[in-house]
């Protein structure tokens, strides 16, 4: 943590300014669309924004009675933390040879796993619902589970094995003068050593997994398999145009948790978002 | 905390764990092939992921599917789409929108990153700087589809400050349209960076900094002439990782423009859907994203491979 100093008066008035006239940036749109979720429809789209509410619960009734929102909850829940547990059983393996192996060919296999990340969803969308369709895993959640995995697969493999890189060998040798095996260790000495990593890597791989859109609106093509981020889209269309304020609702039921998690990893967080490239 | 790159040669370094970090296995059969083993299923996922789309992609390209009915046409598709005007123009918006939004995002999330790291609240600061990243993407998308078009929120602002006078219609004119698609992105995406940018900042050694400050050096001097080119490596990571994120732009296409108007804001990863899940031209949106998968692989090998290999340690 930096300590309190000051670099001359004028700077010091300058960067409150600066640092205000962002938070007001980041967090005016958050109040009022928080706003939104608690007023009656007619007062959204108007001629004129009224930007004091009428309290009103309508969204609230809406959500509970005409949209099925534990449905949309379950396939978030179901296909995110699968999603999750799939890509830390086949990252963890991975993350450990890439980090502690000599082997032919590391080096590019562990560029190929990373550059998987870069791949733009459209380019891979139009097969990959080709390839869903054809093993009939169209509109399921089992879909959405896999191709999560898949998405978050690199960026998961990458941040253990930063934080595997920083385990001091010492550890490991002890082990093995002990007789421990190479999955003793692994399970028992390299595992809990990276924790903060491998909780870092899931928290970042769970968000990105609730936010994808592109590949559950194609998968998903019936509204069985909607997750949260897809549904609110569909909020949309239909001669009632689009009810924010139940938009708005969602959106912060979703928002909430996942403050909790990134609060929670919030000194490993730019470590993470760069695949441990940047360690800090 | 210390960024190591900076204060240790990576060469020796690494030359030095690889000696220290050769294994005993039991036997040579196991010493070969246990690290395969370990890395083999998650590649082996990743290959059935991206190896089938891609041979996918390439095969369906050389045709022109109509349902279920394919019919060969050879090379047609790449013919017809590097003549296709509305193909170019998806990836002149791609790099207008990206690269604006991208340029914009670096400047804001740098300058309030350096006002940020020395404050006593920093923490504070940085769970409020972080919250836009943390709404789903779709939100973020209605959240400006709302201020912009339908609750005409920006233009009342803009109208009670007199800078405009009648209510704008945002998806009317280019820049316009362009315009609320960088702000939403800008919005969104700038966290991302910042807390990057922050986590570098709070990372370098501060010794450093009071010896130029103590040399009567002045704090913009102390940021152009020592911050800044400290944290090379990290700025070029955390660029090219955004600004790959930005060519694939979407969610916020879908939802708040739709292309509109005259195709302005449509970007390639809208146009390959427009034509494969809207018009079905499965065979022609297979050939724009061969085209686009051939960009991708060119910008992984370069840009990503360089900007990983300085930035780590």
């Amino acid at each position: 943590m930096a300590s309190v100093r000051k670099s001359g008066g004028e700077s010091l008035l300058l960067r409150y300014l600066v640092l205000g006239a962002w938070a007001i940036v980041c967090l005016a749109p958050i109040v009022w669309f928080f706003t939104i979720g608690f007023r009656p429809r007619t007062e959204i789209i108007v001629p004129k924004p009224i930007y004091w509410p009428t309290w009103s619960l309508d969204a609230w009734r809406l959500l509970i009675s005409d949209w099925p929102i534990a449905l949309y909850l379950r396939n978030s829940v179901l296909a995110v933390a699968g999603s999750v547990v799939i890509d830390l059983v086949l990252a963890i393996p991975a993350a450990y040879a890439l980090a502690r192996y000599e082997f032919r060919g590391r080096e590019d296999i562990g560029f190929y796993i990373l550059s998987t990340r870069m791949m733009a969803p459209a380019i891979v969308a139009v097969p990959i619902f080709f390839l869903f369709k054809n093993i009939g895993l169209l509109d399921s959640v089992w879909a959405l589970m896999l191709i999560y995995a898949a998405i978050n697969l690199s960026l998961v493999t990458w941040i253990i094995r930063s934080y595997m890189l920083d385990i001091p060998k010492e550890l490991e040798d002890a082990a093995r003068t002990d007789g421990a095996g190479d999955m003793t260790i692994l399970w028992e000495i390299i595992i809990p050593a990276c924790l903060p990593g491998i909780i870092t890597a899931a928290v970042i791989a769970a968000i990105f997994a609730i936010n994808e859109f592109l590949f559950t609106l194609l998968i998903a093509s019936t509204s069985k398999a909607y997750t949260m981020s897809v549904a609110l889209a569909n909020f949309t269309g239909g001669s009632d145009g689009v009810i924010y304020n139940a938009i708005a609702l969602v959106s912060f039921l979703a928002f909430a948790p996942i403050l909790i998690l990134v609060v929670l990893i919030q000194k490993h967080l730019s470590r993470g978002l760069t695949m441990g490239a940047v360690k800090g | 905390m210390t960024y190591s790159s900076t204060t240790t040669n990576p060469e020796a370094a690494s030359a030095a764990s690889n000696a220290s970090r050769k294994l005993r296995p039991r036997s040579a059969m196991s010493r070969t092939m246990f690290p395969y083993l370990l890395v083999g299923p998650a590649v082996a996922y990743l290959l059935v992921i991206t190896l089938y789309p891609g041979i996918f992609a390439i095969y369906q390209s050389l045709f022109v599917v109509r349902f279920v009915s394919w019919t060969w046409a050879g090379l047609d598709n790449y013919v017809r789409i590097i003549q296709d005007r509305e193909f170019w123009a998806a990836l002149g918006n791609t790099a207008i929108i990206g690269g604006i939004s991208l340029t914009l995002q670096t400047i804001i999330a740098m300058t309030v990153a350096f006002f940020c790291y020395r404050d006593p609240l920093v923490r504070g600061w940085r769970i409020i700087f972080l919250m836009p990243m943390l709404f789903m993407p779709s939100a973020v998308a209605f959240i400006w589809k709302l201020a912009f078009n339908d609750g005409r929120v920006i233009s009342d602002l803009l109208m009670s400050a007199g800078i405009v006078s009648s209510n704008v219609d945002w998806l009317a004119s280019v820049w316009l349209a362009r315009l609320t698609l960088i702000v939403a992105d800008v919005w969104q995406w700038t966290p991302f960076l910042f807390i990057i940018f922050v986590g570098a900042l709070q990372g370098q050694d501060e010794e450093i900094e009071e010896a130029a400050r103590l040399d009567g050096a002045s704090w913009s001097s102390i940021f152009w002439n020592i911050s800044l080119p400290m944290m090379r490596p990290v700025i070029v990571v955390a660029v090219t990782l955004r600004g790959i994120d930005i060519t694939t732009m979407f969610t916020n296409v879908y939802i708040m423009t739709q292309g509109t108007p005259g195709g302005a804001t449509e970007t390639m990863s809208f146009f390959i859907y427009r034509q494969g899940f809207r018009m079905f031209n499965f065979g022609y949106a297979s050939a724009a994203s061969v085209l686009m998968l051939i960009f991708t692989v060119f910008v992984a090998q370069t840009v990503v491979k360089r900007a990983f290999r300085s930035g780590k340690s």
